[in-house]
């Protein structure tokens, strides 16, 4: 029964450069998409159901919704769509596998940090990407917007899901108590949604809160969003790129730190 | 990822040296003066040295808590020395855990994470990433879902299988593409006793290939019968090593009495022959004298006359007389 395979010897090499890298890009997006397989369709219908809720509920409120409102609310849903599965999901993952003890063997997977993170980011990506798709959709015929994407939607969507996945990589990776994790996540959920201008705009925050949300991503994110969106509706939108992207290297470098550390 | 069989690559490369008559490298793996402190004082690995050749199954033994895991972790890159030196062959695996990661395929106790893995995707994949060739791969994962008689699984998801036989995909998952360290962390946890067996042949067969096998594991009974060589490991300190029989060279001319006593009886007076003696719940083990067997019998059934115990056996010592010398537990008891 072994005879097709005895003489094997164990690899006495040590992988290295981008085809190693490649490979486990590759190789690590399979693992986490064959993780996930159970829930990836139900998490893309409920991430479609929570925007189209977000856009065709706001109205409710109202009896003849402000145009203002449905705008930034439909141009900040896509933000909500692209940051929660890495930002909220992603973290909880990691706290369950230390839970379950399992991380050690994920962490003592020969894959190099960086491939990883890129294969868990495209995860996401991929995640939220059909329902910011339907949200626009729904928000177009409810509205009667026409949105003008223009090509700067495209870096735009990947920073956005970029630096809310990187927060969350970090979050999972650095916090040591994954019941910490936990309520960092759901605290997270409460702020993004009640406390940061991504469904509304920052000047109907009380001006202190405005001033501390410029500090974080959330708000810069809905305003690149935006400005790939809709033509004139946004400004200081170079600055908004900056904070984004820090943050989302902040996310990156905390990840690496804590993948890195070895107790 | 290798060339299709970069194993036989790197065997043949050996095997042409080793006729070239060049030097070839050794691939033994060394510990010198590992320890491993937490926090200020708490020494879970105290100045450990051991070496592992390539084919040898090296038993980790020890009581739950002496640093066995502590230690491997170590190893595999998951934690740091805090003095002492880590090598496999030419490379320092401390100092580069990448390359640890590599060469050491790592199971560990905790459960894998393969839920809604299907069991032949599960071993493939990781196959995969460990750096294998995709044909070689498949071919590999398929000889071990047969050898383990995982057949009627392979299509089957982790959610849905039991313990023994997770713990036997897990087993496959990091030796379909084995390191050349490969590090098992009670590997027959659940396992049913006929698997079992063909888990042990699969472990053994690492060994013929050249891997160098950590089994860590507190049944001394199974490692008795599988390992080449052993070290007992208590709180943190190697206090002991050698072959299974070279440990039990110490013990010959000894006899095992275990003598169960009533729950909640004191530990009898013990007759002046009895060499030594450990409690474990309600089990007297003692080792006395061959010479001495007919009035350690005597002794025994005494304290079966006057209520104090209910049977005793004599029995030859086994390892497991060794290990209860050395740490003062048995192995059951960690169970």
């Amino acid at each position: 029964m072994m005879a097709a395979v005895t003489g094997l010897a164990p690899s006495a090499t040590v992988r290295k450069g981008l085809p190693y890298w490649a490979e486990s890009y590759w190789a690590m997006t399979r693992w986490h998409l064959i993780g996930l397989r159970m829930w990836l369709g139900l998490l893309v219908v409920v991430q479609i159901m929570a925007g189209a809720g977000f856009v065709l509920g706001i109205a409710l409120f109202f009896d003849r919704i402000p145009v203002t409102a449905a705008l930034f609310v439909s141009t900040g849903v896509p933000v909500i769509n692209l940051v929660l599965v890495g930002l909220i999901l992603g973290p909880q993952l990691v706290a369950e596998q230390k839970v379950q003890q399992s991380y050690d063997f994920v962490r003592s997977m020969p894959v190099p940090r960086a491939p990883a993170a890129a294969a868990w980011y495209t995860v996401c990506l991929l995640a939220g990407l059909p329902a910011v798709a339907v949200s626009l959709v729904i928000a177009q015929a409810r509205y009667g917007f026409s949105f003008s994407p223009s090509p700067a939607i495209v870096p735009a969507v990947l920073l956005t899901a970029f630096t809310g996945t990187m927060i969350g990589y970090g979050l999972g990776h650095a916090v040591p108590n994954p019941m910490v994790t936990q309520l960092v996540t759901q605290l997270l959920v409460f702020v993004i949604f009640g406390f940061t201008p991504i469904l509304f705009p920052a000047w109907q925050l009380p001006h202190w809160l405005a001033v501390v949300n410029w500090w974080f991503p959330f708000g810069h994110m809905a305003v690149i969003v935006r400005a790939g969106l809709t033509t004139g509706m946004v400004t200081g939108i170079a600055s908004s790129y900056l904070i984004v992207a820090v943050w989302g290297i902040i996310g990156a470098a905390a990840s690496a730190w804590a993948l890195g550390r070895r107790g | 990822m290798g060339e299709p069989g970069s194993w036989q690559v790197s065997m043949a490369v050996s095997i042409a040296a080793r006729q070239a008559g060049e030097s070839v490298t050794d691939w033994s793996f060394r510990a010198e003066g590992v320890t491993k402190i937490y926090g200020k004082s708490l020494r879970a690995n105290d100045a450990i040295t051991l070496s592992v050749r390539p084919g040898e199954v090296y038993g980790l033994l020890g009581p739950n808590g002496a640093g066995k895991t502590t230690l491997v972790k170590q190893v595999i890159g998951l934690l740091k020395p805090t003095e002492g030196r880590i090598r496999l062959g030419p490379v320092d695996l401390v100092a580069d855990p990448d390359a640890a990661r590599q060469l050491c395929s790592y199971l560990p106790q905790a459960p894998m994470p393969i839920d809604s893995f299907k069991v032949r995707e599960a071993i493939e994949l990781t196959g995969r990433i460990r750096g294998g060739d995709r044909a070689a791969v498949r071919r590999r994962a398929s000889e071990l879902i047969e050898a383990l008689d995982m057949g009627e699984w392979a299509d089957v998801m982790g959610q849905r299988l039991s313990g023994g036989i997770k713990r036997l995909v897990g087993f496959s998952m990091v030796t379909v593409w084995p390191g050349r360290v490969v590090i098992l962390d009670e590997p027959t946890n659940d396992v049913d006793p006929l698997r079992r067996r063909l888990l042990w042949d699969q472990i053994r067969l690492l060994g013929q290939w050249g891997c160098a096998v950590f089994l860590v594991t507190h049944n001394v009974m199974e490692a008795e019968k599988s390992v080449d060589r052993l070290a007992i490991i208590s709180a943190g300190r190697l206090i002991a090593e050698g072959t299974p029989s070279s440990l039990k060279a110490g013990d010959r001319g000894h006899l095992r009495l275990q003598v169960m006593l009533v729950p909640d009886a004191e530990t009898p007076p013990l007759p002046p022959w009895v060499r030594q003696h450990v409690r474990v719940g309600h089990n007297l083990i003692t080792t006395i004298d061959e010479a001495d067997a007919a009035g350690g019998i005597g002794w025994a059934a005494g304290l079966i006359d006057c209520g104090q115990a209910e049977e005793y056996a004599l029995g030859a010592t086994t390892l497991e007389d060794v290990y209860v010398r050395l740490t003062g537990h048995t192995s059951v008891d960690e169970e």
